[in-house]
C-alpha cells in the first residue's frame, strides 16, 4: 500500500496524525480496563529530576490534559486533581531511544542495495511486539525505529510513543520530523562485498553516497525545470515520473529529513561531514560514533549529536578503540550525546547505561540523565514536545522506586501524555491498556541483523 | 606524538609490564576519596608495581611489602560486613582482617587510608572466553569451540587460552579477578573448563586450574549435523542426530562407551597388556563419569532440564546447572535437584506474553528455594561474550533489584563461584590465609555509578590501566 502513497514525504506525517487522531479514540474506547485518564494529576512529594533544570527535591509535578501544567515545590494544581504520592520515589522524564529496532520482526534491512532510501519502517512496524512492553516496563515512553545498517542510504525512521496496547497509528508520535537512516564502514563493505558487489571497502562506501546525491540533484533540476515551464503556462510540459528512491534522496537534500548515520571510526565522521556540505545537508546525529572522543572538538563545530553505547567494544574490528570514557570525553568536548540501545535488551535499561557515566567519566547525574531523554529528543527532533519535565511538554514521566542512575532502579509507573501505560504494582503483566497477544520477534533488536542470507 | 604512541596501542600483544612507563603515570590510585598517605607514595606504589611486573619474567607475581588498607567498609562475604576496618594483606595472601583497632598492623607494612572506601574479594566470573576471543567478528581471532563433532570432551580450554587478551585487563579494571573460562556452547560437550587468575606475565601464571569442569550443554540450540536449522526441518544432511532424542541418546551412548572402555582398560591393565591403545576422547570423561569434577550443563527450558537431569542422574554426574531461564514453572523440582546452579543471564528474554520480570526475578526466586547460586557474565540471550565481563557486578545489582538479598547477590558472583569449583580455599571472601585478591571501590560495587580504584591480586597492586584507559588518557590531552 504505501509503496504507492502518492503522498510526498513530507505530509506523511500530517496523514498519520489525523489517523491516530481518529484511531486512538476508537483503541482508547475498544481496550480492555483502560481507566479514564484523569483531568488533572499530581505527582508529589518525589525527587524529581527534570533533565532540563536541575533536580527538585521533594517536587511536585501537575499534569493537566496530557501535558506538564506545573512543576517545582509545589504546583498550583486543582483540588480535584488526582494525586500520586512520590514520597522516596524518583520520577523524571520517560526515557527516550534513539536508535532501535524493535518491533520490526527482523525487517531492519532491505539489504538488496546499497540505497533504499524510500524503504519506510512504519511499513513494517509490529505494534503487538512484546519488545515494547519490556521497554515500556524499563520505563521508555519515546523510540526512534531505524532501518538497518546494511545500506550506506538506508530507509526513513518512524518515531513511536510507547503507548502499548494502543492500535499502531496510536503509537506514532504525531508530528514527529522524519528521519533517514546512513550507514558506512564495516557492515555495507561485507553485506556487498560478501556478493561481489559494490561496496566492498570505504572507498566504494562514499562513492556509492556521492552517486546517489549526484542522480538526486538530476531529478531536482529536471522537476525544477518542469516546474519552471509549467510556471510560464507551458501546456506541453510533461512532467517528471515521480521516482520514490530520488523522492527520497532529494528530501535529504531539501533537509526534509534528519539524517542519522552509523558509523564508528574518526576518519569516517569526517568523512561524513565533507559529503554532507558538499551537497548541502546537515548530519543530525552519528550512531554509535565509538571513536568520537578522537575528534570530539572537531565534530563540535558541526554541531552533530552521538547516539553512543555505553560500553559495548570489541565486537568487531571498527569497536575495536571503543572505550568507555567516549561518551563523557565527548560531551565535554561539546559534542551532543545520548545513549541508545540498538538492543531488545538494553532498552529495558537505558537509565542504567546512563548510570554508568557518573562511573567513566565523571558525569554528573543531571548530565547522565540527559543522555537517555533530552539529547535522544533532540536527536529526534521532538526535544520541543518531550525529553523533560518542562511546563507544556507531553507528561511523559516515569515514577521510579529507586535512583534511576543506579543499578537498582525499577520504573513503577510510566505515562505518556498523562495516561497511565504501566503500573508495577499492578498483577499480570502491568499494561494499563493492552489485551490480547503479544508477539515475540526473534534476534536482539540489533543493526547488524540482517537475514541469515547476509550473516558472516 | 599520538601516532607514534598510537602505533604502540595498536599491538595488542604487548605485556603491562612494557607499558610501564605510562603505567607510572597513571597506575595509581585515583581521586580524592582514595586517599593514599602522600604523594611520594603513591609514586613508591607505581614504582613498585612496575618492578613486581619486571620480576615476572622469573617468577610468580609476588607481593614484597605487606600492604594494610585501613578506615574502609569491609564486604566479607563469609561474615557480613565490618563498617570501618582493616585489612592486611602480606605474602600475596590475606594476614588479617577485622575491625580498626583490633588489627594488628605489621611493622613494615605500606598502610593506605581507605576512609570513604568498599572493600571487597575480587569477583569471579563462573562462565567467560577470556583469552578464547579478541575481536568477535574477525573469525581468525576467536577459538571459541570446536566445530567437528557433538560430543568433544578432548578439547581443552587451557590449549587455545590467549593470556595476553585485551579482554582480561578490560574485565578487571571492574574488579574481576578470577574467571572459568569455557568453550562456546554450540555443542553437547564442547569440552572442559580451566580457571584462572586476570593477572599475570604468561598462561602458566594465570592458569590456576585446568579441566577443573566439564562444558556440557542441550536444548534447541545444540548442534545437529542432521539439520541445517533449528528443529530438523533445516534441509540439513540426513544424518544423525537430527532431534533432542538423537542428541540424548548419542549423549547416553557415549557414557555407556566411556565405562565399557574403563572396563576394558582396566582388564587390559590387569594383564599387563601393552598393546591397549589410549583413546583421549574415553579418558577425558573419565574423571567426570566418577563424579569427580563437576559437569556445567547449560539448558533454558524447563523441560530440557528435567530431561538432561534424568541423564546425569542416571550416571551420576556431579553437575552444576548453568541459565534455566525458563523453568519459572519447574522451579521447586530445580532445587530439589540440590545441585548449584548459574542463573541466566539474568537479561534473557521472557517469553511474549511473560510478565517483563520474569527472568530478572529468578535469582532470587531460586536463592529463596535454598538454591546455591551463581551469576555470569553471560549476555541476554547467548554465548557469553566477554567482552562484557566488566558488567557482572551490575547484574547481580540488578538480581538484588528484583528481590535478591544483598549479600545474596555478593556471594554469586565471589564466594558461591569459589564453590562450585573446588576454589573456595584460597577465594571468594575477606578470610585470612584466603589470596589476597581484593578490590577497592568507591562505593557499592553492585552500583552501575561505582568506580573501582584499586585490584589487588595475590597482594600485587594490579596497575589500575589498560588499553581502553590509554586511549582515553591520550584522547583526554
Amino acid at each position: 500500500m504505501h509503496f504507492f502513497d502518492p503522498l510526498p514525504p513530507a505530509r506523511r506525517t500530517t496523514k498519520y496524525l489525523i489517523a491516530a487522531g481518529i484511531l486512538s479514540i476508537a483503541a482508547s474506547t475498544a481496550a480492555q480496563q483502560a481507566p479514564s485518564v484523569p483531568a488533572d494529576l499530581v505527582i508529589r512529594n518525589g525527587t524529581v529530576m527534570t533533565a532540563s533544570h536541575g533536580t527538585i527535591e521533594h517536587g511536585s509535578v501537575w499534569v493537566h490534559a496530557g501535558k506538564i501544567a506545573g512543576v517545582g515545590a509545589s504546583v498550583n494544581a486543582p483540588a480535584s486533581a488526582t494525586v500520586v504520592d512520590a514520597t522516596g520515589m524518583w520520577l523524571t522524564p520517560g526515557i527516550i531511544d534513539p536508535h532501535s529496532h524493535s518491533a520490526l520482526d527482523g525487517d531492519v534491512n532491505e539489504a538488496t542495495s546499497p540505497v533504499t532510501p524510500s524503504m519506510r519502517m512504519i511499513d513494517a512496524f509490529d505494534n503487538r511486539s512484546a519488545d515494547l512492553y519490556r521497554a515500556l516496563a524499563g520505563g521508555v515512553t519515546t523510540e526512534l525505529l531505524l532501518h538497518g545498517s546494511a545500506n550506506m542510504i538506508g530507509g526513513q525512521a518512524v518515531v513511536i510513543k510507547n503507548k502499548f496496547g494502543l492500535d499502531r497509528d496510536a503509537m506514532l508520535f504525531p508530528n514527529a520530523p522524519g528521519s533517514i537512516k546512513f550507514a558506512s564502514g564495516e557492515n555495507p563493505k561485507r553485506v556487498y562485498g560478501g556478493r561481489d558487489q559494490l561496496p566492498s571497502t570505504r572507498m566504494g562506501n562514499f562513492e556509492v553516497m556521492r552517486a546517489a546525491f549526484e542522480d538526486a540533484k538530476h531529478y531536482i533540476a529536471e522537476w525544477d525545470a518542469y516546474n519552471a515551464k509549467a510556471a510560464k503556462g507551458d501546456k506541453d510540459a510533461v512532467a517528471p515520473k515521480r521516482d520514490l528512491k530520488l523522492e527520497a534522496l532529494a528530501d535529504v537534500l531539501r533537509g526534509k529529513l534528519y539524517v542519522q548515520i552509523h558509523c564508528y571510526r574518526a576518519d569516517e565522521f569526517m568523512t561524513e561531514e565533507a559529503i554532507a556540505k558538499e551537497y548541502g545537508y546537515k548530519v543530525r546525529a552519528f550512531h554509535h560514533a565509538l571513536e568520537m572522543y578522537k575528534v570530539a572538538g572537531k565534530i563540535a563545530a558541526d554541531q552533530t549529536a552521538i547516539a553512543t553505547f555505553a560500553d559495548w567494544w570489541g565486537y568487531k574490528d571498527e569497536a575495536r578503540d571503543a572505550i568507555p570514557w567516549n561518551a563523557v570525553i565527548s560531551m565535554r568536548k561539546g559534542v551532543k550525546v545520548a545513549l541508545k540501545s540498538d538492543s531488545d535488551d538494553h532498552v529495558r535499561r537505558l537509565n542504567q547505561e546512563a548510570g554508568k557515566m557518573v562511573h567513566y567519566g565523571g558525569a554528573t547525574e543531571d548530565e547522565a540523565i540527559r543522555m537517555v531523554t533530552l539529547n535522544p529528543a533532540w536527536i529526534i527532533g521532538v526535544d520541543d514536545r518531550t525529553g523533560s519535565i518542562d511546563v507544556d511538554k507531553d507528561a511523559d514521566l516515569v515514577l521510579w522506586n529507586h535512583d534511576p542512575l543506579s543499578t537498582y532502579a525499577r520504573a513503577q509507573k510510566v505515562y505518556i501524555d498523562g495516561d497511565l501505560f504501566f503500573d508495577a504494582s499492578l498483577p499480570g503483566l502491568g499494561t494499563t491498556h493492552f489485551s490480547g497477544v503479544m508477539h515475540d520477534s526473534g534476534g536482539f533488536g540489533a543493526d547488524d541483523e540482517i537475514g541469515e542470507e547476509d550473516g558472516q | 606524538m599520538i601516532f607514534s604512541s598510537f602505533s604502540r596501542f595498536l599491538s595488542r600483544t604487548q605485556l603491562p609490564v612494557i607499558l610501564g612507563g605510562a603505567g607510572a603515570r597513571t597506575c595509581a590510585v585515583e581521586g580524592p576519596a582514595f586517599r593514599v598517605a602522600s604523594r611520594p607514595q603513591i609514586l613508591a606504589t607505581a614504582a613498585l608495581a612496575v618492578a613486581v611486573l619486571s620480576s615476572f619474567a622469573v617468577a610468580q607475581p609476588a607481593q614484597q611489602q605487606a600492604i594494610v588498607l585501613t578506615g574502609g567498609k569491609l564486604l566479607t562475604v563469609s561474615h557480613g560486613a565490618i563498617e570501618n576496618g582493616v585489612l592486611v594483606l602480606a605474602d600475596g595472601k590475606i594476614a588479617a582482617v577485622g575491625e580498626s583497632g583490633k588489627v594488628k598492623i605489621p611493622s613494615g607494612a605500606k598502610v593506605v587510608d581507605a576512609k570513604g572506601m568498599t572493600i571487597y574479594p575480587g569477583l569471579i566470573d563462573p562462565e567467560s572466553n577470556f583469552g578464547l576471543t579478541e575481536i568477535s567478528a574477525d573469525q581468525m581471532t576467536n577459538d571459541l569451540v570446536e566445530r567437528s563433532d557433538e560430543i568433544m570432551p578432548h578439547m581443552h580450554v587451557y590449549d587455545a587460552f590467549h593470556s595476553e587478551t585485551e579482554l582480561i585487563p578490560v574485565a578487571r579494571l571492574n574488579g574481576i579477578t578470577n574467571a572459568v573460562v569455557a568453550p562456546a556452547s554450540e555443542d553437547t560437550i564442547p569440552g572442559q573448563d580451566i580457571f584462572i587468575q586476570m593477572y599475570g606475565k604468561d598462561r602458566d601464571q594465570m592458569i590456576m586450574g585446568r579441566d577443573i569442569a566439564l562444558a556440557m550443554n542441550f536444548g534447541s540450540e545444540q548442534r545437529r549435523r542432521g539439520s541445517a536449522g533449528r528443529g530438523g526441518g533445516g534441509g540439513g544432511r540426513p544424518e544423525y542426530p537430527s532431534t533432542r532424542m538423537g542428541l540424548v541418546t548419542q549423549l547416553r551412548q557415549a557414557f555407556l562407551d566411556v565405562q565399557d572402555y574403563v572396563a576394558h582398560r582396566d582388564a587390559a591393565a590387569k594383564k599387563d597388556d601393552k598393546t591397549f591403545k589410549r583413546d583421549l576422547k574415553m579418558e577425558a570423561l573419565i574423571p567426570y563419569l566418577k563424579g569427580e569434577r563437576p559437569v556445567v550443563i547449560g539448558v533454558y527450558e524447563g523441560y530440557d532440564v528435567e530431561t538432561i537431569m534424568a541423564l546425569a542422574q542416571e550416571f551420576h554426574l556431579e553437575v552444576i546447572l548453568n541459565h534455566v531461564t525458563h523453568t519459572q514453572e519447574i522451579l521447586d523440582k530445580i532445587a530439589s535437584y540440590h545441585v548449584p546452579v548459574i542463573v541466566g543471564s539474568i537479561y534473557d528474554f521472557p517469553r511474549a506474553g511473560q510478565r517483563f520480570d520474569a527472568v530478572y526475578t529468578l535469582p532470587a526466586e531460586l536463592a529463596k528455594r535454598g538454591v546455591k547460586i551463581a551469576i555470569s557474565s553471560a549476555d541476554a540471550g547467548g554465548p557469553v561474550s566477554s567482552h562484557s565481563a566488566r558488567n557482572l557486578p551490575y547484574a547481580a545489582g540488578f538480581a538484588v533489584a528484583y528481590g535478591l538479598p544483598y549479600d545474596e547477590a555478593l556471594k554469586a558472583i565471589t564466594l558461591n563461584v569459589a564453590e562450585m569449583f573446588g576454589f573456595a580455599d584460597r577465594l571468594g571472601s575477606l578470610d585470612v590465609g584466603k589470596m589476597a585478591n581484593v578490590v577497592v571501590a568507591n562505593g557499592d560495587p553492585l552500583d552501575v555509578r561505582t568506580d573501582v580504584k584499586q585490584v589487588y591480586i595475590q597482594g600485587v597492586p594490579v596497575p589500575m590501566e589498560n588499553r581502553q584507559t590509554r586511549l582515553r588518557d591520550e584522547y583526554s590531552k
